[in-house]
């Protein structure tokens, strides 16, 4: 009943927090753990499971997940009515519209703008403007990925980037470990710093109700640094293998280089850049329009880029990855699950004895242990489900409401934690895959002997200016 | 005359294994034909957005590999060509081995850790190779 009652009254994932452990926590003591506590939390942890060790396609791992949460709530609970978890239209509530229209818009908007090849013609004009100096190709590299993940999404820059960088790495007798994995590194960064980069920064950011603006007003400066300080890192990591590489390429490798990098469609390039930065207008701008939703701003790109542009529209309805899409709704489902049955709650109620009234140690705690989870699980089912216990943190300990300062706690650790292992994020997944499509296989410990280190550092730093800014 | 048949990457074994290709087809004079097998399957391990062509992408990679491995045939005075195919990469090279009546195939051999198979998987796939294709299988 307590469920249906905070259900009924949910205008936001704060007030289900606080209605449902109201709701269940009739004495102000422990919320007490049911079977529906029980059975929502063995979902979870199965999905967790299946996702994190690769047992299935993260896309099935989720929507498992929230057709097993129906199935107890309507077959189980004809058996037995504390069976139910979540219903149907109960489960919608949890889905967050707003990131799942702003992936699908900027899906649309990224399919254009990377038909056009834009980015491997930009990752070969660095290779020339650099001449033959191989420190300053590896840092604009990097730079560009770091760009392109903030600007678009940290996968598609890796799936943009890598193979160009592989081809100049392997041409220049330098590793493509040297140029691929601080290009990874760099693309966790980056996409920590606007509301679009990485998906964690979608959730928190739209959990909040932020705007582009608002968002990356936060996040871009500390973004910086971390990138700055990657490069720096970078440069004393690899410092030997720089120094090695050859300084020019054989003219029929260059030639073919420079083939595969030029742009066929001029016209389309325009289009698609020209409506990419009307759409990033927007989204900055969204605060004088009623805080129109980014994911608004991004559907309308997306449609007047249709428009204009033309493209076949079932090709282009098969470019979004209807795949990504499903995952997030079998996350946010199965998450809701937790938080409705008061599983997620009674998590929150632990941690936040942890932290006690300390704001500092609250926020230490959210950083590294989010961080240390990201670089071992996936970001995103942790991000959503750690989103109700950061409400329940921020309403408990003095000092956190007005700054939100747990939230970007959050995004920090989640982002910068997916650098870690290779494991830890989407882009980490995909840029290995490319590498070994390469004939280079990276191993779980070659990744962490450079994404530990950076991780620790950027997590430290994140630590120091969270402490500075807040 | 026989046909070299070469699957290959762009790794630092694959360039041992061309090589082992280049000195066989010089050897024989038996043409030689490097492939590349863009497999995107990896992939699957990730619910991320792709909204980039990826197997185009995989292509052109593996085209700028081939021209490596035809050029340094080329040092050695082979005529080589190149061969690329997308897909799942054993039935891919064994569909290849076929079509072109491949007489010896030339595998890279696992390099420790690094490599795409252990000893005992690698073995066993050269003996399954050599069932299916009935060709010679020769590792550097």
């Amino acid at each position: 009943m307590a469920m249906n009652l905070f259900l009924l009254l949910n205008t936001s994932h704060l007030s289900h927090l606080k209605l449902l452990d109201s709701g269940i926590v009739d004495t102000g003591s422990e919320p007490v753990l049911g079977i529906a506590v029980i059975i929502s939390s063995v979902i979870f942890i199965l999905v967790f499971v299946a996702i994190s060790f690769q047992l299935l396609h993260e896309t099935a791992a989720a929507l498992l997940g929230a057709v097993l949460v129906f199935i107890f709530t309507y077959v189980g609970s004809y058996f037995h009515p504390d069976l139910s978890l979540l219903t149907f239209e109960e489960a919608m509530d949890f889905v967050d519209w707003n990131v799942i229209f702003l992936i699908m818009g900027m899906m649309i908007i990224m399919a254009i703008l990377a038909e056009t090849h834009v980015f491997r013609w930009l990752a070969f004009r660095l290779y020339q403007m650099s001449r033959g100096r191989t420190w300053l190709l590896l840092a604009t590299l990097i730079t560009l990925t770091g760009l392109t993940s903030a600007f678009l999404n940290n996968v598609t820059a890796i799936l943009l980037i890598v193979p160009l960088s592989i081809q100049v790495a392997v041409a220049i007798d330098l590793h493509p470990f040297a140029i691929v994995i601080p290009e990874i590194l760099a693309s966790n960064i980056g996409g920590a710093a606007t509301l679009i980069g990485d998906p964690p920064s979608t959730i928190v950011g739209s959990h909040l109700g932020l705007t582009f603006g608002e968002y990356s007003s936060h996040m871009a400066p500390i973004s910086l640094i971390c990138m700055v300080v990657l490069i720096v890192i970078i440069r004393v990591m690899y410092h030997s293998d720089i120094r090695k590489a050859k300084k020019t390429i054989s003219p029929i490798l260059l030639e073919r280089l420079a083939s595969e990098s030029a742009i066929e469609d001029r016209p389309k390039l325009f289009k698609a850049l020209f409506i990419t930065a009307l759409t990033f207008i927007f989204f900055f701008l969204a605060d004088i329009f009623n805080r129109m939703p980014p994911s608004v701003v991004a559907l309308t790109g997306a449609t007047v880029l249709m428009i204009w542009v033309r493209p076949d529209m079932h090709r282009m309805v098969h470019e979004v990855d209807w795949t990504t899409l499903l995952f997030f709704v079998g996350v946010f489902i199965t998450v809701g699950a937790l938080e409705a049955t008061g599983a997620i709650a009674w998590i929150a109620r632990q941690i936040a004895r942890l932290a006690g009234e300390s704001v500092m140690l609250a926020t230490l705690l959210t950083t590294w242990v989010s961080g240390f989870a990201s670089g071992i699980v996936d970001n995103i089912p942790f991000t959503v489900a750690a989103l109700p216990v950061v409400d329940f943190l921020t309403e408990t300990v003095p000092g956190a409401i007005q700054s939100r300062i747990l939230y970007w706690a959050l995004i920090l650790g989640a982002d910068l934690g997916g650098n870690a292992t290779y494991l830890g994020s989407a882009p980490n997944i995909v840029a290995v895959g490319l590498l070994s499509q390469a004939g280079y296989r990276v191993t779980f410990g070659r990744f962490a002997r450079d994404g530990v280190p950076v991780t620790i550092i950027t997590l430290l730093i994140a630590s120091i200016w969270l402490m500075l800014r807040y | 005359m026989g046909l070299v048949l070469c699957a290959t990457r762009g790794g630092e074994e694959s360039i041992v294994t061309q090589q082992k290709a280049i000195s066989i087809a010089k050897e024989r004079v038996d043409p030689l034909v490097f492939l590349y097998v863009a497999d995107s399957s990896f992939l699957d391990k990730t619910a991320a957005a792709v909204v980039v062509d990826v197997q185009d992408e995989l292509m052109h990679m593996g085209e700028f590999f081939l021209v490596m491995a035809v050029e340094r045939a080329a040092e050695e005075g082979v005529g080589a060509r190149a061969v690329i195919r997308a897909g799942s990469f054993v039935p891919t090279f064994i569909e290849v081995a076929h079509e072109l009546e491949a007489t010896t195939i030339v595998l890279g051999r696992p390099g420790g850790e690094t490599g795409r198979f252990n000893e005992e998987d690698f073995s066993a796939f050269c003996h399954y190779l050599a069932e299916e294709t009935q060709a010679e299988i020769i590792t550097p």
